[in-house]
């Protein structure tokens, strides 16, 4: 009753008006302690544990993957959904700008996270351990690789040979970092403009966000199936997906969603969120997330059912070695995870627009992307392929550890440049909009 | 069915719809419960003033979704598997994963027609005859310009001198009697 009241007045007395400050508030410092703590507490616990055996050491690598790739999806996929929030118009939008642009701004963080990939190539890629046709037809004579193996390798060596993935690599970061620093660097100039509240303003940088998202979203997913292939599915260079790319889009799309309404929701405890986020927006945002959710295992299931009716030798292997050798229960709680559990959730009405269930919810849907990366990732090395083992493999456990060291180290940088701007963009006419009273549909 | 008689409520008509929400909300804090407002436009406010908040629709909807993925699948394995067993490309009778994508076509549209249906069947229609019609000025406004309340007599609260006695403390520009 006492929440219906105070809609009541909320109608009667109009819009509400804007908070004074529009800063991150101060407890977001303190997130950031905590993010900085369990980082440092888990790089010490990975390093003390995993770094004395060979496997161990191999899994740090493959793990420390796992956590760039997850980093990578949040600041690329954040980029994409600025992007995409420009083009599409609307106050959800709005509402998740901020933190989005703050996501993009992990990305020279992210870039530099890439180094010790870019580095230790060789203990990770057979194409980088053999980079040359030669090396591929030396190891194919020794029988360190399999016949299909060297031969695809050298099929494709024009994109993957450790010279042509640096070079790629280069210029996906240089792309985006370029895209990256100019929507961020308008989107200040934005509110600075002298005519901010004209028609006049509105319109020209809608129209100027607009003509560079719309090129931009379509380069991002090129950029993306390359940057997708180099580094996770080329550690199978036998496999062929043509719709990989698309999947790790639509990924990251989830996991920026995820993150987004779990950020603006945990934000909502004070102002100036507490008046900028309404149940409508919430509620949005929670239909797009459900969106996603379906699309992510539309992607993955047709990619499964094409090969599974295809049934042929060269394709095959990678499911198979994904789902034999008690892998199995790992597939079955990534699809869980993934898409049953959140899509059941997410159909319901109240779930969506309930704070403290969005907040477990979305923290959830975080951990399925983890759970996912997982298995798209360990099943690639020759040791774990149909083999999920935990004797004599303790160094799989790294895929906990690593993964939470690097995600709360970036964590911990996300709120940073969370940090530096107002928690949303004023030049807006939708800001107008958000602060009207919402009925109760 | 014998035609009913009697007085089925006291009907006010309003000018504008914040007339219309500002009586709702006063007529609901004063005990009335069995009411309606009628508008030529959906007017959010006065459904949240009627505490209309929930309907059955997202629940027919669920259930003829279970029920489309259930029928497909079950109509499947039968086929497959029992009725008509065919040796495709030496795959198992029960290929569960080639049954999925129809199982899924079917959930949509059992959930379509069912949340369409269901909507329509829940909001009591097809109805051929309501007694607000029974009100000239109803048939005239209630699709063009005016905002009505209607205050039915089947609440305990409702009595014909007190409810009209209500009503006519607002701005209503009538408050007529509308019979079964």
């Amino acid at each position: 009753m006492a929440s219906v009241h105070e809609q009541h007045e909320h109608a009667h007395h109009g819009p509400r008006s804007l908070p004074a400050s529009l800063m991150t508030p101060p407890a977001v410092a303190a997130w950031r302690t905590r993010l900085l703590l369990v980082s440092a507490v888990f790089t010490v616990a990975s390093l003390l544990f995993f770094v004395w055996t060979h496997e161990g050491r191999n899994h740090l690598l493959r793990a420390y993957l796992h956590g760039y790739m997850t980093c990578f999806g949040f600041a690329g996929g954040g980029l994409a959904f600025l992007m995409l929030q420009y083009v599409s118009g609307g106050k959800w939008g709005l509402l998740i700008r901020r933190p989005l642009e703050a996501m993009t701004r992990t990305l020279p963080l992210v870039a530099i996270m890439f180094l010790p990939i870019g580095l230790l190539m060789k203990h990770l890629y057979q194409w980088a351990l053999y980079p040359t046709v030669q090396a591929e037809l030396n190891a194919r004579a020794h029988h360190w690789v399999t016949d299909e193996q060297a031969l695809t390798a050298i099929d494709k060596i024009a994109m993957l040979s450790p010279v042509s993935v640096w070079i790629q690599s280069i210029v996906i970061f240089a792309i985006l970092l370029t895209f990256m620093f100019l929507l961020n660097r308008w989107s200040v100039e934005r509110d600075a403009d002298p005519a901010a509240g004209t028609e006049r303003s509105y319109d020209r940088w809608r129209t100027r966000f607009e003509n560079l998202s719309g090129p931009g979203i379509f380069l991002y997913v090129v950029l993306l199936t390359a940057g997708s292939i180099d580094w996770i599915k080329s550690l199978d260079v036998t496999w062929y997906s043509s719709i990989y790319g698309l999947q790790f889009l639509v990924g990251q799309g989830y996991s920026v969603l995820a993150l987004g309404i779990l950020t603006v929701i945990l934000l909502s405890r004070y102002e100036p969120m507490k008046t900028l986020l309404r149940t409508t927006e919430q509620h949005d945002l929670g239909k797009l997330a459900f969106a996603f959710t379906m699309l992510n295992i539309y992607l993955t299931f047709a990619e499964f059912l094409i090969i599974w009716s295809g049934n042929v030798p060269d394709e095959i292997p990678w499911y198979l070695n994904r789902i034999r050798g008690g892998w199995w229960v790992i597939c079955t709680l990534d699809v869980a995870c993934h898409w049953l559990i959140p899509f059941c959730l997410l159909l319901s009405r109240d779930i969506k627009r309930n704070k403290a269930k969005m907040i477990v919810l979305t923290c959830f849907m975080l951990f399925a992307r983890c759970v996912d990366m997982f298995w798209l990732i360990e099943p690639n090395f020759r040791d774990a392929a149909a083999n999920l083992h935990l004797a004599g493999n303790i160094g799989i456990l790294a895929y906990i550890t690593v993964p939470i060291a690097v995600i709360s180290f970036w964590g911990w940088y996300f709120l940073g440049q969370l940090q530096l701007r107002p928690l949303v963009n004023t030049n807006d006419p939708h800001l107008e909009e958000m602060l009207e009273p919402e009925h109760a549909h | 069915m014998p035609p009913r008689e009697g007085v089925y409520g006291m009907l006010a008509e309003f000018n504008t719809p914040s007339e219309l929400v500002h009586a709702t909300h006063e007529a609901r804090l004063a005990g009335y419960r069995r009411m309606e407002c009628y508008t030529p436009y959906p007017v959010e406010e006065a459904a949240e003033a009627l505490h209309f908040h929930k309907t059955r629709v997202p629940l027919v909807c669920l259930l003829g979704g279970l029920m489309g993925v259930t029928t497909a699948f079950l109509m499947e394995s039968w086929i497959a598997a029992i009725s008509y067993p065919l040796n495709i490309a030496g795959r198992p009778l029960f290929s569960w994963p080639a049954f999925i994508i129809p199982a899924y076509e079917w959930t949509i549209l059992f959930s379509g027609l069912s949340a369409a249906f269901g909507m329509i069947a829940l909001n009591g229609l097809p109805q051929l005859y309501h007694p607000v019609f029974n009100a000239p000025n109803f048939r005239n406004g209630a699709t063009t310009d005016k905002f009505f309340l209607c205050l039915e007599a089947a609440d305990p609260k409702f009595s014909l001198a007190d409810t009209r006695a209500f009503l006519e403390k607002f701005p209503a520009v009538s408050v007529v009697e509308v019979d079964h």
